[in-house]
């Protein structure tokens, strides 16, 4: 993981949301890379006995990026990354990031999109709007949030996007007719999700009832690894066993370990990480194997699945 | 779409069973010129949502009976809901064809189901001038634009909704199978 990292300086920190804090990261050395609308990083967070690995949207102009901006929500139940953040993390500072990676990108063929961003997931919109604009897509930004502690941008946001621009801030009781939003979808209507899971069951399960096929619907949601039983990982070339405590996921733990596990979103998205299980049953948490390979059980995603029995032992 | 692809070619589409869609609104039958039996049972067994059963015209003759032209159907589905789904009957290239008109009126592959193509005549693509010709039943085909003998490869080209043809034994033209192999 450590290869191909880029160095960059935190060259402002700012609270755009009671609970959000933006950070803008300038290059150390060569200018950053170009990305495409909807991609993220993986912020790498040296914390005190332990290393956060968080993945987040990039919020700059995907063709002009002077500098990458990202925006932190802090968790309720963070597992550290998102204190870390708000706590350690100052302007001046000079962090480490995956080169961008996109597993949300626009749907071009489409002949509008729909954007339906629920609090933080504002962001990984930031950088579909100005590329939306040029091209002249028709889109809508609709956008759900409680202004007691999200809701970043939406001022500005309203600014520039005028008639395109819906706001919803449950804090003041205003509601999102998801139902009605699929209502006016015509041929060629994407939607995009990006928010809490609550979010996005409810707008699926509202397309399945109407009959909208599931391929108009796109999401993202980037789950942090949910705490479970701690349990043991057996990796088989070695025979290394490496414990996984109740709050490290199975990725995290392996790296401190030393044990390289190629690797990309770390929520159960992108499938990089998925291993062998040789034996033991894992407890799937993921949103990339299948069905049928789950009841299989012959693999596992350790970036948020565990495992049933007290050891997993990994093809690794 | 319900067509999954063969291991080794796997750009090959395979055409599995169609079953009805019943969360659909709108249920669209489409055949090329005739009514297969296929589709007329689909049809005649769908029970959810609207449906209708129609036929367009590709051998140049006038439509009758209330038979469609293309430029008909892309007008009438062009007003369908987004949850539509689309049976398609008739030739492979045909199938393509709709599917192609389907897709750039916003539709997406999902919705789109095609029953097993009614002859094993294929649509084929020169990779060398581009030209496009239809009813191919045996490779090598001479490529009725350049003129070069084309081997028929089992990799179909959705962009073009044809199967490629290269040029057989490149090396030495004149050089050709005894006989042609029909295309299975």
């Amino acid at each position: 993981m450590s290869e191909g990292l880029i160095e960059v300086r935190v060259a402002s920190v700012a609270d755009v949301a009671p609970k959000i804090r933006e950070f803008r990261f300038t290059p150390v050395a060569e200018a950053l890379p170009p990305f495409s609308p909807g991609a993220h990083v993986v912020v790498e967070m040296p914390g005190a006995g332990k290393t956060y690995r968080n993945a987040y949207s990039l919020m700059s102009d995907p063709f002009n990026p002077e500098n990458y901006g990202i925006a932190v929500r802090l968790q309720d139940e963070s597992r550290g990354g998102s204190v870390f953040m708000h706590t350690q993390v100052k302007e001046g500072d000079v962090l480490r990031i995956t080169p961008p990676a996109n597993l949300f990108a626009p749907h071009w063929a489409a002949k509008k999109h729909i954007l339906l961003a629920g609090g933080v997931g504002i962001t990984p919109f930031m950088s579909y709007l100005p590329e939306m604009q040029r091209r002249g897509a028709d889109y809508e930004l609709h956008y759900l949030f409680r202004s007691e502690q999200t809701g970043a941008y939406r001022d500005e946001l309203k600014k520039a996007l005028g008639e395109r621009f819906f706001s919803y801030d449950s804090d003041a009781g205003e509601k999102c007719d998801v139902r009605a939003l699929l209502a006016q979808g015509a041929p060629g209507t994407h939607i995009y999700i990006c928010g809490p899971e609550s979010l996005i069951h409810a707008v699926k399960a509202e397309a399945e009832a109407m009959g909208v096929p599931a391929g108009f619907i796109h999401y993202e949601e980037f789950a942090a690894p949910k705490p479970g039983k701690p349990f043991t990982v057996k990796v088989a070339s070695s025979g290394q066993e490496v414990a996984v405590s109740a709050d490290d996921s199975m990725l995290e733990a392996l790296e401190a370990a030393g044990v390289e596990v190629t690797n990309m979103c770390r929520g159960g998205v992108c499938g990089q990480c998925v291993t062998r299980v040789l034996e033991g049953t894992p407890e799937h948490r993921d949103d990339f194997l299948s069905a049928a390979e789950k009841s299989r059980n012959d693999c596992v995603m350790p970036c948020v699945s565990r495992a049933v029995t007290d050891s997993l032992t990994l093809d690794l | 779409m319900q067509v999954e692809m063969i291991p080794g070619v796997k750009s090959r589409p395979v055409y599995t069973p169609v079953t009805v869609n019943p969360r659909s609104q709108r249920q669209i039958f489409i055949a090329q010129d005739q009514i297969p039996a296929a589709l007329q049972s689909l049809y005649d067994g769908c029970e959810q949502g609207e449906k209708s059963l129609l036929t367009v015209v590709t051998t140049g003759a006038a439509a009758a009976g209330g038979a469609l032209s293309i430029d008909d159907l892309a007008q009438r589905v062009a007003s369908l809901p987004q949850s539509s789904s689309f049976y398609l009957a008739g030739s492979e290239a045909f199938m393509w064809d709709i599917a192609k008109l389907l897709t750039d009126a916003g539709f997406i592959s999902d919705q789109i189901a095609m029953l097993a193509p009614l002859s094993k005549e294929r649509r084929l693509f020169c990779t060398h001038c581009y030209t496009l010709m239809d009813h191919v039943t045996h490779s090598p085909h001479v490529c009725s634009g350049c003129g070069r003998a084309l081997l028929v490869r089992d990799h179909f080209s959705k962009i073009h909704r044809a199967y490629v043809g290269v040029q057989i034994n490149a090396e030495d033209p004149a050089d050709l199978p005894a006989a042609a192999e029909e295309l299975s």
